[in-house]
């Protein structure tokens, strides 16, 4: 596939919930597919099948659940793409794994599985990779309540050139100008980012949104 | 040999030899560790040791006393007997070979008349003892160490035995005394003039028997930590060390009888060319050590069976064709 | 005779037919056949570069199957960049990998510029160029030298050692550092370079070259090296493609994919140089493809020196350092000696940057020696980790 949009309705095919098309010159990425856990192999194997490779996995914890970023890139298309997948459970992290497709994904999900305790289901050996194997120590990058954030948020996603009706990490619209929030509340205080300041208003909002998906 | 033929004279004489030889062996030790981290040093522009004394002429001697002085870690589940005796089977045995050497035209300890094949038979304890130490060691690298230097040691053994079995033919004796006495005094008369691939593949199989590099395998270091010998310290190591210096000059002095003359020079015969042409052929040993890498075991065999073992059966045919020919 | 069994850790007991080990051990002993042996190589060995362990399941000599074992050199610094300032997590960037500082120094700055929308002055693009292809150069000898001293070779690893000394000190002049280098700056570099530094880079290339010369001939041809490395351990396009491999291994794969030609970032689409990539995809390749690499980056050096213009090393109203990176998501890479070094910052444009996740390249590189030592002799096998180049402290972070 040679062009951007081409990916884009691919992914839309392989299930995406929404795909936004961030700005390459500020973020490096062409395109950030949201997908759902189940979508994650067929949309792997697409890649793979174009002569996509596997750069890394990351996850981030964000106060709607881990995030966890896989990034592609082609030695050809030079298209760096992300597909993305939220875990909303975080007391019970669990994704399908992706190492029968790219064997490399293996380690990668492993190091997630270190960091912040997501369980990949189907990894042919799960255990820990930089840390101790056998004196397991609580996931040490999750973040502390009073540091965590929101994506929606932060809105770094950008705004999804298609997305399904509801798609939860929508970023917020700007609310009007709202007095700022009394502190922190179940979900932590959301840090000062460039689109906050309505912030805390939002967050039982958002809260309760979230909770009726 | 009966009871009743060995003289007092002799006996002396033996005993007396295996004295100097033991001295031998052991300022050959303290020198050759010297040289070989000095023109290691050269050849990797460094200096080598020059702290301990002018030049750092102690440091051999500082390092033995340094062996001595370490503890002896005996690993747990070793064969207690086997671990000890190895490194003393090692050392030891390499006595009896010096005997038959002729290092001056009188300067013989023992005049055999198969002297050559005393030193082909007793050559094998070397391998023996590596290979108790590797097994006895209780340690993986140590039985991979040992069962590389197994098969390395007896497949060199061939080609080295047909290679000499020519100089032997074209002489007509095993004696080394008179293999010694029968070539002249110029190079161009030294057996490597009429022998010159059977020098040379004992110069390879040399190498490979001594377990120096490039055919260092059963102590690789990047491999096997320290192959056979991993498992020991202080003197046990070193007495492996001293038999390894010691096996070295061996093989260098056989080589300077068989193929260079021995004790025959251009001046003035004596022992002292036996040993100058033995240390050059030591020379030769420490510089390919730094310079080459290592050869794979597969096919460091395969050097071995393919190429070494078919040059020297066809080296030896064509020395027995020209004989029959020409006559003795 | 002594009997340390009172020392296991484990309370496994000394028995005949029990196996002594760790968590990883038993882990991997679980799908061992019997009658083959397990052996365990490093964290402390001759050979392994760095504190890497790989455990073995060995067939007489045949490599059954190996696995790596990482962590013993894990410092964090994922962690750490939550807890540090963005300029504050510039000095990391120097120990990640310490043979290849520059890289990652430039992979985070720019993430963070890129991010920011910084843009760099001339002379300071100029002076990241050179820096990190010298870099580049001190890296690959140290690998060189190293790789034939697994191989038994003991000579060539001073010779480097050597030539590295004056790269060392040229980029002592203008980094600060012989080693764990912290030269970039958000919006350029640390320190501009004068005019010893200029001469001195002139001054070493022709020696280099000299010397390239004699390490071809005296190495690269010698026979015994090549029949180590040709045809053992293939790692086709395909299996980098598996694994996420890049940089030499890929190249040498035949797929002439270098990020400074691909996507070239800097001021790397001045300069006029080559991507040497190999047929074979053996041990050899990979070797091949690193020396050609030095000279290709001599060749940009010498076109840097001399088209370097006047100007500042940084920009007017460069951040400060309490800079906070404005808030958003940003990947860059950079083509590191190794391979693809990637930054992913993620900042929510507070203190701290909120996640930043450091791809080494040589994490997905070693995360193929599974499959590439498989069968392979026992020697061939630390001959292929030799030649992924692997570096432990970017690997464990």
């Amino acid at each position: 596939m040679t062009t951007t949009d081409a990916w884009r309705d691919a992914f839309k095919e392989a299930g995406a919930l929404a795909v936004t098309r961030p700005d390459p010159k500020k973020s490096g990425l062409a395109l950030s597919a949201h997908m759902p856990a189940a979508s994650l192999a067929p949309a792997a194997e697409k890649l793979k099948a174009e002569g996509f490779t596997l750069l890394f996995i990351t996850t981030a914890d964000f106060s709607e659940g881990f995030l966890v970023t896989y990034v592609f890139d082609s030695f050809t298309e030079h298209r760096r793409m992300a597909l993305r997948v939220l875990v909303k459970d975080k007391s019970k992290p669990e994704l399908p794994s992706i190492a029968h497709v790219y064997q490399g994904a293996e380690w990668h999900e492993r190091e997630s599985y270190d960091f912040y305790g997501v369980v990949f289901t189907g990894n042919p050996n799960l255990v820990p990779i930089l840390l101790p194997g056998d004196d397991r120590i609580p996931p040490p990058h999750l973040k502390a309540p009073d540091a965590i954030a929101s994506i929606r948020t932060l809105g770094f996603l950008g705004e999804p050139e298609w997305a399904v009706d509801g798609w939860e990490l929508a970023p917020e619209p700007p609310k009007a100008a709202a007095p700022p929030a009394p502190k922190a509340e179940a979900s932590g205080k959301p840090p000062e980012a460039g689109a906050a300041g309505k912030a805390a208003e939002a967050k039982p909002a958002d809260g309760g949104k979230e909770e009726g998906k | 040999m009966e009871l009743s033929n060995i003289s007092v004279t002799g006996l002396i004489v033996l005993i007396v030899a295996c004295l100097l030889v033991i001295a031998l062996m052991v300022v050959n030790a303290i020198v050759m560790v010297y040289a070989e981290r000095k023109g290691a040093g050269f050849i990797q522009r460094r200096p080598g040791p020059y702290e301990v004394g002018p030049w750092g002429i102690l440091q051999p001697v500082v390092d033995s006393m340094k062996l001595l002085g370490k503890q002896i870690f005996v690993p747990s589940n070793v064969d207690f007997f086997l671990f000890f005796a190895a490194p003393v089977l090692a050392f030891f045995p390499v006595l009896i070979l010096f005997l038959p050497i002729p290092f001056g035209p009188v300067l013989t300890a023992l005049k055999v008349p198969d002297g050559i094949v005393l030193i082909l038979a007793f050559a094998g304890f070397g391998l023996l003892a590596n290979l108790l130490a590797g097994y006895a060691s209780n340690n993986k690298y140590g039985i991979l160490g040992a069962g590389r230097a197994v098969s390395q040691g007896v497949a060199y053994e061939i080609p080295m035995i047909l290679a000499l079995l020519a100089v032997v033919f074209q002489t007509g004796s095993m004696n080394l005394s008179e293999i010694a006495e029968a070539q002249g005094r110029w190079p161009w008369s030294w057996n490597i003039a009429c022998q010159p691939l059977a020098f040379f593949i004992y110069l390879v199989t040399l190498v490979a028997e001594t377990n120096r590099a490039p055919f260092d395998l059963p102590e690789g270091e990047s491999e096997l930590t320290a192959g056979f010998h991993t498992e020991y310290s202080g003197m046990g190591f070193a007495l492996f060390f001293l038999a390894e210096y010691a096996n070295m000059l061996l093989v260098s002095f056989v080589c300077a009888t068989f193929f260079l003359g021995g004790y025959k020079g251009p001046f003035l015969d004596g022992f002292w060319w036996t040993f100058i042409k033995a240390y050059a052929v030591m020379c030769f040993i420490v510089w390919i050590r730094w310079t080459f890498p290592r050869v794979r075991f597969d096919q460091l065999l395969n050097i071995n069976w393919k190429w070494l073992l078919p040059l020297s059966i066809l080296n030896l045919w064509v020395t027995a064709v020209v004989l029959k020919i020409v006559g003795p | 005779m002594s009997n340390f069994s009172f020392l296991n850790p484990f309370g496994v007991l000394d028995e005949p037919g029990t196996y002594m080990g760790d968590f990883y051990s038993h882990n991997f002993a679980k799908k061992a056949a019997p009658g083959n042996v397990i052996l365990n190589l490093g964290p402390q060995h001759p050979s392994t570069h760095g504190v890497l362990r790989v455990l073995t399941e060995l067939y007489g000599e045949f490599v059954m199957r190996a696995e790596p074992v990482l962590g013993y050199l894990h410092r964090s610094h994922e962690k750490m960049a939550e807890h540090k300032t963005a300029y504050g997590f510039l000095p990391n960037m120097g120990r990640v990998d310490y043979l290849n500082a520059i890289g990652w120094n430039w992979a985070y700055t720019a993430a963070c510029e890129q991010l920011a929308g910084i843009v760099v002055p001339e002379r300071a693009e100029y002076l990241r160029v050179i820096s990190a292809e010298l870099n580049r150069i001190s890296s690959h000898l140290v690998w060189w030298g190293a790789f034939v001293l697994d191989l038994g070779a003991f000579t060539p690893i001073l010779y480097a050692f050597d030539d590295r000394e004056d790269l060392c000190d040229i980029l002592q002049r203008v980094t600060g550092s012989r080693l764990t280098m912290n030269y970039f700056r958000f919006g350029g570099v640390g320190e501009d370079g004068d005019e010893r530094f200029f001469s001195l880079i002139r001054e070493f290339i022709p020696r280099m070259r000299e010397r390239l010369k004699m390490y071809k001939g005296l190495v690269t041809d010698n026979v015994i090296l090549r029949r180590r490395l040709e045809g053992i351990g293939p790692m086709d396009a395909d299996m980098c493609l598996r694994y996420g491999a890049t940089g030499p291994i890929l190249r040498a794969a035949g797929v002439g994919h270098d990020v400074r030609k691909s996507v070239p970032y800097g001021i790397y689409d001045r300069f006029d140089f080559e991507i040497p990539s190999y047929k074979d995809c053996d041990n050899f390749g990979r070797y091949w493809v690193r020396m050609e690499e030095i000279e290709q980056s001599m060749r940009i050096v010498e076109q840097a020196v001399e088209q370097i213009p006047q100007g500042k090393r940084i920009m007017d109203k460069a951040p400060k350092p309490a800079w906070k990176i404005p808030a958003g998501e940003s990947v860059f890479s950079v083509e590191g000696a190794r391979g693809e070094i990637s930054v992913h910052v993620i900042s929510d444009g507070g203190k701290s940057p909120y996640r930043v996740k450091l791809r080494a390249p040589g994490f997905s590189n070693l995360s193929l020696f599974a499959e590439a030592s498989r069968g392979t002799i026992l020697a061939d096998a630390i001959a292929i980790l030799g030649s992924l180049d692997l570096v432990i402290p970017e690997i464990d972070r």
